[in-house]
C-alpha cells in the first residue's frame, strides 16, 4: 500500500547555507509521526515545505501519489494536508467559536456569490459550519470557551485552538508544530491524549516536530532525528531511543530542555 | 432571502427616509440650494471612500482610489461625450473599466503590505494623472467639458429615469441620484461585511498565513475585493462628472485620495457606516471653512494633526462602545 | 549618448539624495514622510531668501536651509510622529499624521513664501562644451559635484561617527539598540531632522537651477517614493541606487520618448509595476511587510 504521505529527497539551500539536505520518509496513514533534532537541525523548513509555505530547492512531497510541494499554501489545504502554526498564530480578534466557524471554509458547499446574496445553500452551510464548530469544540474540550476572545486565552488552550482550527478543515493530514512547547508534565500529558484522540476518533494521520522528548517517546508511531540538515535516524520510539548516532547528536549539542 | 433584524430594518429605513425626504425638506424650507451640491458631493465622496473602507477590511492601506475615481470619470466621459452612448449605461461600464484597471495593478502589489502597498498606491494617482495628461483620447489638459446632462431612459413607452434637460430641478435629480448610489453601495458594504465574505476577509486581516493555511486563496479574494474597492471609486468618480459636466486631468489627485483614506480613518476602520460619517465631516469641515480664506489649508491640517495627535483611532471609537464587525 | 549620461549623472545625484533622506527616516521609524517634497520646497525658498534676497554667500544660504530644515523635522517628530507613534498601533495612524504634515508644510509654505515661482542668479556662469557631444552649464556640474560630495559625506558620518552608527543600530533593530543603551528617542529625532536637512539641501542646490515654487512639493514626494520602491526602502545604497537609476531613466526619457508626449513616467511606471510583480521589495530591500 502505497504510504500516505512521501517526502521525497527533499533539499532546501537559502544561498550557500543549506537548511536540509536530500531528506526522505515515509508517513503510513493513521500514523504518528515526530519529526525530532537538536535546535537548528532544520526542522521547521522541513515542515514549511512538506505544506507548502516554502518552496523545494530540489526533491518533492507526495501525497496520495500527487505532489503537495512547491504548490500555493491554499491548495495545499485543499488537498487535505493543513498544517497548524505556533500559539502566537490564532485569529486575535475573534472569539473561539468564530475562529472555527471560519475555519471550516473548505467544507463549504455554496460560491462566494451564494454567500452574499444568501442563499439556501448559503444559509445550510453557515448552520452547519456552527453545529461542526460546537461539535469539534466539545470533542476537544473548549466547548464552554467558545465566546472567548482568542487573544485572552491561556498558552495551553491557545495551542488547543491552534489544533482546532487545523482539525476544521477536515484533514487527512495535520502537522502540528511543537504542540507541547512550553508546557509541564501535566499540560503536555493532556495535550498528547488529545492528539491521540483525534488519530484514533477522527482518523487524522499526524504528523509532528517536537522538543520535549518525553511526550514525543510516548506518542509516536515513528520517529524521524534530523541533525544538521540531514536526516540522522528512522525508526520506532524505542529503535531511535537505542540509536547511537541519534545519542551523540543530542549529546553533544545543547540540553534541549534548557536549550529552549 | 435575508433576514434582517429589526435594529438593522429601522436603521436603514430611518437612514433612507433622512435622506431621501428630511434632508430636501430642510432645504427647501431653509432655502439654502446650495446645500444640494455639498451634499451630492459628500454621497459621491463616500461613495469612493467606502472603497478605500473595504480595502482595509483585507489589511492593505489603499490611498490610491483617487486614480480610479478618475478612471472612471473619464471613461464615462468618453463613452458619453464621444461615443454617444447613454450616461447610465455608462455608469457602470466606468466601474467595470476601474475594476479591471484594478485587477491588473493588484495582481502584482497585492501581494506588497502595509507602508510597501500604500506607496505604490500612492504613486498610482499621480500616473494616472500623467496618462490624462498624455492621451490623446483623453484631450490633454483641456479635459473633457461639455459633457451633456444625462438622458432618460424608457422601456416601451415607460419612463423609468426623466431626461436630466428637461427637469427643472436638477439639483435635486442629481442629489437623489447620488444619493441613491451611495445607499446602494453601502448597503452592499454592510451585507458584505455581515455575511461569510467578510468573515473571510476578517481572517486574512487578522492572520494572512493562517487564512492561507485553512485553504482560503488569500489572493484571490485580495484581487476580488480591490476590485470591488476600485469599482465604487469609478462609479463615484463618473457620477462626479456628470454633474460637474467636466472632466479634468486635475479632477482627482493625490490629495483627494489622502482624504478618502481620512474619511475612513475619521468615521472609524471599525465601522462600516465610518466612512459616510467621516465623510460628512471632513467635508463639511472643508466648506466651512472656506470662510477662512487663505488660512483654510493651514486650519484642515491643523486640526487634522491635533486629531490624529489626540484621537489615533478614529472619531467613532470614543462615541460607540458597541462593535459593528468582530 | 554621452549627453543622456551627463544628464543622467547629474539628475541621478539630486535624487540620490532626496532618496537618501527619505529611506533614513523611513528605516528609522517606519514613517513615510510624506512632507518630503514640501521640505525640498522650502529648502529651496530659504536659500532663495538668504542667497537670492539677502545677497549673503551662498554656502551660508545652503547652511541655513539645512538648519532649518533640522529644526523642523525635529519638531515634528518630537511631538507629533513620536507620541503618535507610541500612543497608536495602527500604521494607518502614522500614515495620516505625515498627510497631515504634508498639508501643513504647504499650507505655510503658502502663507510664508508666497505662490511665485523663485528663482536665483546663477552662481557660476558658462556652459561646458565637449565637443558638442556633452553640453553641460557649469552651474549644473558644480551643483552635481556638491550634492556627490555631500552623499559621500553623509554614508561617511553614517559609518563612522558615533551618531551615524546610533541611527544605523536604531534602523536595523529598534529593541536591540534599545537595550544597548541607544536612546530611542533622541536620536528618532536627529534621525528625523537629518533626512529633513538632506531634502533642504537639495532644494537649496536646486534652486539655482530650477527655482523653486509651492506646487512643486507633492510631484517630488512622489518621486521620492518612486526611487525608493526601485531600490528599496530602508537601505542606504537602495536609496542611491533608485535615486540614480530614476535619473537615468528621466534622462533617457526625455530625450527618446519626448516625441510621444509626455509619456515618460506612465512608461517609468509601467516598468516600475513589472518589475515589483518580480521583485516586490525592490533591488536591495529587506523583504517586505
Amino acid at each position: 500500500m502505497t504510504p500516505l504521505l512521501q517526502v521525497k529527497n527533499v533539499t532546501k539551500k537559502y544561498g550557500g547555507l543549506i537548511a536540509n539536505n536530500d531528506i526522505s520518509f515515509d508517513v503510513a496513514e493513521n500514523d504518528i509521526l515526530s519529526v525530532i533534532g537538536p535546535n537548528g537541525a532544520g526542522k521547521s523548513t522541513l515542515f514549511k515545505m512538506i505544506s507548502s509555505f516554502v518552496p523545494t530547492t530540489s526533491g518533492e512531497v507526495l501525497f496520495k501519489g500527487s505532489r503537495i510541494s512547491n504548490l500555493k499554501p491554499h491548495t495545499v489545504a485543499r488537498m487535505g494536508v493543513v498544517r497548524t502554526f505556533q500559539e502566537t498564530t490564532i485569529f486575535k480578534n475573534m472569539t473561539v467559536r468564530e475562529s472555527i466557524v471560519v475555519a471550516q471554509h473548505l467544507r463549504a458547499k455554496a460560491t462566494l456569490a451564494g454567500y452574499f446574496w444568501g442563499t439556501k445553500t448559503a444559509q445550510d452551510d453557515v448552520a452547519d459550519f456552527g453545529e461542526n464548530a460546537d461539535q469539534l469544540l466539545d470533542f476537544l474540550g473548549m466547548y464552554d470557551l467558545r465566546h472567548e476572545q482568542a487573544s485572552s486565552l491561556p498558552q495551553g488552550h491557545l495551542r488547543a485552538l491552534g489544533i482546532a482550527i487545523g482539525l476544521a478543515t477536515d484533514p487527512e493530514v495535520l502537522l502540528l508544530d511543537e504542540p507541547f512547547a512550553g508546557m509541564n508534565h501535566d499540560e503536555t500529558m493532556h495535550m498528547v491524549s488529545l492528539v491521540r484522540s483525534v488519530r484514533d476518533k477522527k482518523g487524522v494521520t499526524i504528523l509532528l516536530v517536537e522538543h520535549d522528548m518525553a511526550a514525543v517517546m510516548t506518542i509516536s508511531d515513528r520517529i524521524v532525528v534530523l541533525n544538521f540538515g540531514e536526516k540522522i535516524a528512522e525508526g520506532t520510539p524505542h529503535e531511535i531511543q537505542n540509536d547511537k548516532t541519534v545519542i551523540e547528536a543530542y549529546l553533544g549539542s545543547e540540553d534541549d530542555e534548557i536549550g529552549m | 432571502m435575508m433576514n434582517l433584524s429589526k435594529t438593522q430594518l429601522l436603521g436603514s429605513l430611518s437612514l433612507l427616509v433622512t435622506v431621501f425626504f428630511i434632508v430636501p425638506w430642510l432645504i427647501e424650507v431653509s432655502g439654502r440650494w446650495d446645500f444640494y451640491f455639498t451634499l451630492t458631493s459628500v454621497a459621491l465622496l463616500a461613495t469612493a471612500s467606502a472603497g478605500v473602507w473595504l480595502t482595509f477590511y483585507i489589511g492593505r492601506i489603499n490611498i490610491g482610489q483617487g486614480a480610479f475615481a478618475l478612471i472612471g470619470a473619464y471613461t464615462s466621459a468618453i463613452m458619453v461625450v464621444k461615443g454617444g452612448w447613454s450616461f447610465w449605461l455608462s455608469l457602470p461600464a466606468a466601474g467595470i473599466f476601474a475594476a479591471i484597471v484594478a485587477v491588473l495593478i493588484g495582481l502584482p502589489i497585492l501581494r506588497l503590505r502595509g507602508v510597501y502597498f500604500a506607496m505604490v498606491t500612492l504613486v498610482l494617482t499621480q500616473v494616472v494623472t500623467l496618462t490624462a495628461l498624455a492621451l490623446p483620447i483623453t484631450n490633454g489638459a483641456k479635459g473633457i467639458s461639455s459633457i451633456p446632462l444625462p438622458a432618460g431612459v424608457s422601456i416601451a413607452g415607460i419612463v423609468l429615469i426623466p431626461d436630466f434637460s428637461t427637469l427643472e430641478n436638477t439639483k435635486l435629480a442629481f442629489y437623489y441620484t447620488a444619493c441613491a448610489i451611495m445607499v446602494l453601495t453601502f448597503a452592499v458594504l454592510y451585507r458584505l461585511v455581515h455575511s461569510r465574505l467578510g468573515h473571510l476577509c476578517r481572517s486574512m486581516q487578522q492572520n494572512e498565513e493562517l487564512a492561507s493555511s485553512i485553504g482560503v486563496n488569500i489572493a484571490y479574494i485580495r484581487l476580488l475585493v480591490f476590485a470591488i474597492s476600485s469599482f465604487f471609486g469609478g462609479i463615484g468618480g463618473a457620477m462626479f462628472g456628470a454633474i460637474t459636466q467636466s472632466v479634468y486631468p486635475s479632477s482627482f489627485q493625490v490629495v483627494d485620495s489622502v482624504n478618502f483614506m481620512l474619511n475612513c480613518f475619521l468615521g472609524g476602520l471599525g465601522y462600516v457606516f465610518g466612512p459616510m460619517l467621516g465623510t460628512l465631516v471632513l467635508y463639511f469641515g472643508w466648506d466651512l471653512m472656506f470662510e477662512l480664506g487663505q488660512y483654510q489649508l493651514l486650519t484642515y491640517s491643523i486640526l487634522l494633526i491635533v486629531l490624529i495627535r489626540f484621537l489615533p483611532n478614529g472619531l467613532l471609537s470614543i462615541t460607540w462602545a458597541g462593535r459593528k464587525n468582530s | 549618448m554621452e549627453q543622456i549620461l551627463a544628464n543622467g549623472l547629474y539628475l541621478g545625484s539630486q535624487y540620490a539624495m532626496i532618496a537618501l533622506g527619505l529611506t533614513l527616516i523611513f528605516a528609522l521609524m517606519n514613517v513615510l514622510n510624506f512632507a518630503h517634497g514640501q521640505m525640498y520646497v522650502i529648502g529651496g525658498f530659504v536659500t532663495y531668501y538668504v542667497y537670492g534676497q539677502l545677497g549673503l554667500p551662498f554656502v551660508l544660504a545652503l547652511v541655513a536651509s539645512c538648519v532649518t530644515l533640522a529644526v523642523i523635522g525635529a519638531l515634528i517628530e518630537k511631538f507629533l510622529f513620536a507620541p503618535v507613534i507610541k500612543k497608536s498601533a495602527r500604521e494607518e495612524s502614522t500614515m495620516l499624521l505625515a498627510a497631515g504634515t504634508a498639508f501643513l508644510l504647504d499650507a505655510l509654505i503658502q502663507l510664508v513664501f508666497g505662490e511665485k515661482q523663485r528663482g536665483v542668479p546663477k552662481i557660476v556662469g558658462g556652459v561646458f562644451n565637449w565637443d558638442f557631444r556633452i553640453i553641460m552649464p557649469y552651474d549644473r556640474i558644480l551643483i552635481c559635484v556638491l550634492a556627490i560630495l555631500s552623499i559621500v559625506g553623509f554614508i561617511a558620518y553614517m559609518q563612522y561617527s558615533k551618531t551615524g552608527r546610533a541611527l544605523r543600530a536604531l534602523a536595523q533593530d529598534r529593541m536591540a539598540a534599545q537595550l544597548m543603551g541607544v536612546n530611542v528617542d533622541r536620536y528618532s529625532m536627529i534621525g528625523f531632522a537629518l533626512g529633513a536637512m538632506l531634502a533642504g539641501l537639495v532644494g537649496g542646490l536646486l534652486v539655482t537651477i530650477t527655482g523653486v515654487n509651492l506646487g512643486m512639493g507633492g510631484p517630488t514626494s512622489i518621486k521620492a517614493f518612486m526611487m525608493v520602491m526601485i531600490g528599496g526602502a530602508g537601505v542606504i545604497s537602495g536609496a542611491i541606487a533608485g535615486g540614480i537609476i530614476l535619473g537615468f531613466l528621466e534622462a533617457i526619457g526625455l530625450a527618446v520618448l519626448s516625441q510621444y508626449g509626455d509619456i515618460t513616467y506612465l512608461m517609468i511606471f509601467v516598468s516600475l509595476m513589472i518589475f515589483l510583480a518580480i521583485r516586490p521589495q525592490g533591488l536591495m530591500g529587506k523583504p517586505w511587510g
